[in-house]
C-alpha cells in the first residue's frame, strides 16, 4: 500500500466487502426516499387530476404542459417569483456589502472595541429573530414599511450579516500583508486599496457566505407572512400559499405549481452541489 | 376615495395597525361581535346613532346587536350582511335518487343511505380544518338543539351539559361516522368544497357563503338549501344565523362629516338591494328583495333561525367557545371523547370569563 | 496589521463599520430586547398599556386555559425535539458512515440525499400534504392497490399519526444536513488513527463508538444544538399541514403556533395579545438560550476529554 493511500484503499480497517453491502443498500434505498417524493411531484405537473388520482406512480406525458400554462397566464405566480428574485436580490447586495465592509474593518485594521464589536455581530449568530417578531412587526410600522418589501429585506440583511462577517473575518484575517503595505506605499488611499486589491482576493469566501444566506432567504415564509398582505408584493413561498387555496379543485396545477417552485433552486443546486453543500453545512462545519 | 382590500385571516391587525398609526381609512368594513369589540374599545370608532343614520331604526335588532360593544350598549358600525348555517345540496343529485328535502332527522338520514347505497357520497365535509366543525356542528345541529335550549342557555338556565345540546352532539357524529367521506376527519375544508362541487357529493353543510364560492368552482352546478331538522318533523327547523360585519367611521377621521353621509348610503335600501345583487350575499339591510332565487330562499330561512352560538356570544373572551367546540368536535368524530365530556369541558372551559356558568 | 495612525483611517474604519452594525443594532438586537420590555406591559391591540410587572409570564404559566395550552404546545415541541434527533441526527450519523465509505455513486448518493435541504419548506409540507390526503393522496392510494387498504389513514386528521406524520415530513426535509456536517467530521479524521485501530480491533461497532463517534463529537454538538433551536421554533411545516390550531385538537400544537396565535390572533378566537405573547416568546427564548449552553458546555467538556 502506498503512502498516498486513500481512507477508502485500505478496505481492510473498516470490514468486508459484506459490510458495505449493506452499507450500498441502505443509501440506495435511502436515495429512493430522498428522490421519489421530487419525482412524484414533477410527474403529477404533467398529468391531469384524474391521472393523478388513478395512477401516481406512471410516467405522464411530458409534452402536456396544460398545467403550467394554467399557471403562466391564470396566476400571479410570476408575479411571486419577480418578487422573490427581487428580495433576495437586494438583500444579497446589502449583506455582501455591509458584511464584507464590517469583515475588512475588523479583520483588517486593528482599533478599539473590534472585538467587541465583532462579539456583537456574532450574538447575531444564535438568537431566533422569529421569536422578536411583535416588535419587529412594530418596528416597521413605525418606519411605515409594513406591507413594503423593504421590510422583507432590512430584516434579510440583518439576519444574515452575523454569518457573513463571521465567514468574511475569518477569510479577510488570512490574507498576506504585502500587497497591501505595497500599494499603501505608493501612497494608495485606504479605499482604493480595499476596492482594487482586497476585494479580488476575498471572492471565494463571498460565495460561501451568499450561498449560506441566499437559500434560506430565498425560502423564507415567516417574515412575509407577517409583514405583506397586498397580493402583488408576495414572495414565492407566501405566493404559494395564496396560489394553493385558489386551485384546491386542481391537483394538476397545484403540482405544476409546486415544480415550478422548486425548479430554480433545483436546478442551480444541480448545477452547483458542491458550493452548496460547502456553503450551506459551513456554519456548523468546523 | 381611494378603496383597499386584505386578506381576511390578517385583516383585523392590519385595520388596528393602520388605526393605531393614525392612518386608518375615513370609512372601513370592521367585524362583529368579538371581533368588533377589540376595534371599537380602543376608541377609533365613532359612536352611530339613529339621529346620525336614521335608517338604523329599521333594522333587525339581532343584526344591530351584532355591531354593539357589550359594555356600552353603543352602536359602531352599520351592518351589511348576514350568513347562514344550513345545508347546501345538489338539485341534479337529489333529482337522479328521488330524494326531496328531509322533515325529520330519521328522513335525513334515510336520505343518506339512499345516497350512499347509490355511491354518492352523502355529505362532502370534512373536519380536518378546525373551524369547519364549528359550522358543521351548528349547520347540522341547530335545530335539534332547540330555540328553547337557547333561550335557557342565554337565560343562564341551562349550559352546555344540558342534554338537548349533548344529545345533538352525538347525533352530528353519528351521521358524521356513516354518512361523511372516508377519513373526512382527515380531510381540509378545500378538499370537501372539491367533493361537493365536483359532484361526487350530494350535500354540504355549511354557510351560505359557500354557494357563491360552488357555483364558482362548477357554473353548472344547481344549488339547493334547507335547514337541518328537528328529531321530528313538528320540530321548528332552524338554521344559525350570524352577522358578518359592518361598516364603520374612523373617530379620528379627517372628513368625518361626509363618512357619516356615506354610512347613511350604506344603510339605504338602494345599497342593500346593489349589495344582494352583485354579491350574491344576504343583505341586512330591510326591505332588500332577491332577484337570485337561493338567496331569497335563504333570507326566508333565516325567519326561523337561532344565533350562530359561539361567534355570537362565547367569542368575548379566552377560551373562546369557538376553539373548544372545534377541538372537542375534533376529539369526539375520532372516538376521543363523548357528547356529555364536551358539554363538561365547555362549561368548565368558558367558565374562566363568562359569568353565568361560574357557579 | 497596521496600526490605527490616522484620523483618516479613523474616519474609513467608522464608514466601514457603522452601516452594518446599524442594521444588526436596529433589526436585532433592538427587536429582541425590546420583546423583553413588551411582556411586562399590558396590551390593548397595538397600544402599551401599564406596566404590570410578571403577569404576562404568571398567565401563560399558571392560569387556566394558557396553562394547559403551554404545557400542550411545549410537550410536543420536546417530543418533536427528540424524535427527530433518532430520525434526522440518528439516521444522518448512519448515512454519513455509509457515504464515508465512497462506495460506488457515493458522489450521486451525497447529492440526493441534501437535495431536499435546499427546498422550501413550504414545498415540502404542501407536497406531503396532499401525499398524506385521505382520499386522493398517493400514500393511501398505494396502500389499497397493494391490499394494505385497512392501513390508509386519515393520517393527518388523528392525534395518533397527525405529529409523527409532521415529524416525518420535517425528517425527509433535513436528514441530509446532519449527513453531511458528519460526513465533513469523519472525513477530517487523520488516517493514522484509523491505522492504529485497526491494530487493536477488528470489531465494526467499536471502532465507531470509541473512535469516530467521539471525532466527530464537534460536529454532533453543533447539529445536536442547532437540532435544538429548530424543533422549538418550529413553525412553517405545521403552520402549513395542521393549520395555526395545531388541527386535530391541539395534537399539533407547538410553541410556534401557539406563540403566533397569542400574538396575532385566528379566526376563532377574536383576541389578539401581544403581552401574552412577548411572555411566551421570552419564556421561549430564555429555555432554548439555556438549555443550548448547556447542551454545547457539556458536549464540549466531552469532546476534550476523549
Amino acid at each position: 500500500m502506498s503512502a498516498e493511500a486513500t481512507y477508502y484503499d485500505r478496505r481492510g480497517i473498516m470490514g468486508t466487502l459484506g459490510r458495505d453491502g449493506l452499507l450500498q443498500i441502505i443509501l440506495i434505498a435511502n436515495t429512493i426516499i430522498m428522490l421519489a417524493p421530487i419525482v412524484i411531484m414533477v410527474f403529477s405537473a404533467f398529468k391531469t387530476t384524474p391521472q393523478i388520482f388513478q395512477s401516481p406512480f406512471a410516467i405522464p406525458d411530458f409534452t402536456h404542459v396544460g398545467n403550467f400554462l394554467k399557471i403562466w397566464t391564470q396566476t400571479n405566480f410570476l408575479r411571486y417569483l419577480l418578487n422573490s428574485f427581487v428580495v433576495t436580490g437586494a438583500s444579497m447586495v446589502l449583506i455582501l456589502t455591509l458584511g464584507t465592509m464590517a469583515a475588512y474593518a475588523i479583520g483588517r485594521y486593528q482599533f478599539t472595541g473590534s472585538t467587541f464589536i465583532l462579539m456583537f455581530f456574532l450574538a447575531g449568530l444564535t438568537l431566533p429573530l422569529k421569536l422578536a417578531i411583535i416588535p419587529l412587526f412594530m418596528l416597521m410600522r413605525d418606519l411605515n414599511i409594513l406591507n413594503n418589501q423593504l421590510s422583507l429585506i432590512f430584516v434579510y440583511t440583518a439576519m444574515g450579516l452575523p454569518t457573513t462577517v463571521f465567514i468574511m473575518t475569518g477569510f479577510i484575517r488570512t490574507l498576506p500583508n504585502e500587497l497591501e503595505d505595497a500599494a499603501r506605499m505608493d501612497g494608495a488611499s485606504e479605499a482604493r486599496i480595499m476596492w482594487s486589491i482586497m476585494l479580488p482576493l476575498v471572492r471565494p469566501a463571498m460565495v460561501i457566505a451568499a450561498i449560506q444566506n441566499v437559500v434560506p432567504i430565498w425560502n423564507d415564509f415567516f417574515f412575509p407572512l407577517v409583514f405583506i398582505q397586498n397580493d402583488d408584493l408576495k414572495t414565492l413561498p407566501q405566493g404559494l400559499t395564496t396560489f394553493m387555496g385558489e386551485y384546491t379543485t386542481d391537483w394538476g396545477v397545484l403540482f405544476s405549481g409546486l415544480t415550478l417552485s422548486a425548479a430554480p433552486i433545483i436546478l442551480i443546486y444541480i448545477v452547483l452541489s458542491k458550493q452548496f453543500i460547502a456553503g450551506m453545512t459551513s456554519g456548523a462545519v468546523k | 376615495m381611494k378603496f383597499e382590500t386584505f386578506e381576511a385571516a390578517n385583516y383585523n391587525t392590519i385595520l388596528a395597525t393602520a388605526l393605531a398609526g393614525g392612518t386608518g381609512p375615513d370609512v372601513m368594513m370592521v367585524r362583529a361581535y368579538g371581533g368588533l369589540e377589540n376595534v371599537a374599545t380602543a376608541g377609533y370608532l365613532e359612536e352611530l346613532t339613529t339621529d346620525s343614520v336614521p335608517a338604523l331604526a329599521d333594522f333587525a335588532p339581532s343584526a344591530l346587536d351584532a355591531e354593539r360593544v357589550r359594555a356600552d350598549g353603543k352602536l359602531y358600525a352599520v351592518p351589511f350582511a348576514s350568513q347562514t348555517q344550513l345545508v347546501i345540496y345538489n338539485k341534479a343529485i337529489f333529482d337522479a335518487n328521488g330524494l326531496a328535502e328531509p322533515q325529520s332527522w330519521d328522513e335525513l338520514v334515510a336520505l343518506s343511505q339512499k345516497l350512499k347505497d347509490a355511491g354518492v357520497i352523502p355529505f362532502a365535509n370534512g373536519t380536518a380544518t378546525a373551524w369547519q366543525n364549528e359550522t358543521v356542528t351548528f349547520g347540522l345541529g341547530s335545530s335539534l338543539m332547540g330555540q328553547d335550549f337557547y333561550d335557557a342557555l342565554m337565560a343562564g338556565e341551562a349550559d352546555f351539559t344540558d342534554p338537548r345540546f349533548t344529545d345533538a352532539l352525538g347525533a352530528i357524529a353519528e351521521v358524521a361516522a356513516e354518512y361523511f367521506p372516508d377519513g373526512f376527519i382527515g380531510l381540509d375544508y378545500p378538499s370537501a368544497q372539491q367533493l361537493f362541487a365536483s359532484g361526487m357529493a350530494g350535500m354540504f353543510i355549511g354557510g351560505s357563503y359557500e354557494m357563491a364560492a360552488f357555483q364558482g368552482l362548477n357554473p353548472d352546478i344547481e344549488l339547493g338549501v334547507f335547514a337541518a331538522p328537528g328529531k321530528t318533523a313538528d320540530d321548528a327547523k332552524l338554521v344559525g344565523l350570524y352577522f358578518d360585519g359592518g361598516y364603520a367611521a374612523n373617530a379620528a377621521g379627517a372628513n368625518k362629516e361626509a363618512s357619516i353621509k356615506f354610512l347613511n348610503y350604506l344603510a339605504s335600501q338602494e345599497f342593500g338591494q346593489a349589495f344582494a345583487n352583485m354579491l350574491s350575499n344576504v343583505s341586512t339591510v330591510p326591505g332588500v328583495t332577491f332577484d337570485n332565487a337561493l338567496l331569497a330562499e335563504v333570507n326566508d330561512l333565516n325567519k326561523s333561525s337561532i344565533p350562530y352560538l359561539m361567534l355570537a356570544h362565547f367569542r368575548y373572551g379566552e377560551p373562546s367557545g369557538s376553539v373548544l367546540i372545534q377541538g372537542e368536535m375534533q376529539k369526539l368524530f375520532s372516538g376521543e371523547t363523548t357528547p356529555e365530556a364536551i358539554g363538561e369541558a365547555l362549561t368548565t372551559g368558558l367558565a374562566a370569563w363568562y359569568e353565568p356558568f361560574q357557579n | 496589521m497596521p496600526k490605527l495612525r490616522m484620523t483618516g483611517r479613523g474616519l474609513w474604519i467608522t464608514i466601514l463599520i457603522v452601516p452594518p452594525l446599524v442594521f444588526v443594532a436596529l433589526f436585532i438586537v433592538y427587536p429582541i430586547v425590546s420583546a423583553f420590555a413588551y411582556a411586562f406591559f399590558d396590551w390593548q391591540g397595538l397600544r402599551r398599556g401599564e406596566f404590570v410587572g410578571l403577569d404576562n409570564f404568571w398567565t401563560v404559566l399558571f392560569v387556566e386555559p394558557y396553562r394547559s395550552w403551554t404545557v400542550n404546545a411545549f410537550t410536543h415541541n420536546i417530543v418533536v425535539f427528540f424524535a427527530l434527533m433518532v430520525l434526522q441526527n440518528g439516521l444522518g450519523f448512519i448515512l454519513a458512515y455509509a457515504l464515508w465509505r465512497e462506495l460506488p455513486g457515493a458522489r450521486f448518493h451525497r447529492v440526493a440525499v441534501f437535495l431536499p435541504v435546499v427546498l422550501s419548506t413550504i414545498i415540502v409540507a404542501y407536497l406531503f400534504k396532499l401525499f398524506l390526503h385521505p382520499l386522493f393522496g398517493v400514500v393511501n392510494i398505494s396502500l389499497k392497490g397493494i391490499g394494505l387498504g385497512w392501513l390508509a389513514q386519515p393520517w393527518l386528521g388523528q392525534g395518533s399519526t397527525a405529529l409523527w406524520s409532521l415529524i416525518i415530513a420535517q425528517a425527509w426535509h433535513m436528514v441530509g444536513f446532519p449527513t453531511l456536517v458528519f460526513l465533513a467530521g469523519m472525513q477530517r479524521i487523520p488516517g493514522e488513527i484509523l491505522d492504529a485501530v485497526r491494530m487493536e480491533t477488528e470489531s465494526e461497532w467499536v471502532k465507531i463508538t470509541k473512535v469516530v463517534w467521539p471525532l466527530v463529537a464537534p460536529s454532533a454538538t453543533i447539529v445536536f444544538t442547532l437540532l435544538f433551536v429548530g424543533a422549538f421554533n418550529w413553525f412553517e411545516l405545521p403552520y402549513i399541514m395542521a393549520g395555526l390550531d395545531g388541527s386535530p385538537y391541539g395534537s399539533t400544537d407547538v410553541l410556534g403556533l401557539y406563540f403566533y396565535r397569542t400574538a396575532f390572533g385566528n379566526v376563532s378566537s377574536g383576541q389578539q395579545d401581544f403581552g401574552l405573547g412577548s411572555a411566551l416568546a421570552v419564556l421561549i427564548f430564555i429555555f432554548i438560550a439555556a438549555v443550548a449552553s448547556v447542551i454545547t458546555v457539556r458536549l464540549r467538556a466531552r469532546e476534550i476529554q476523549l
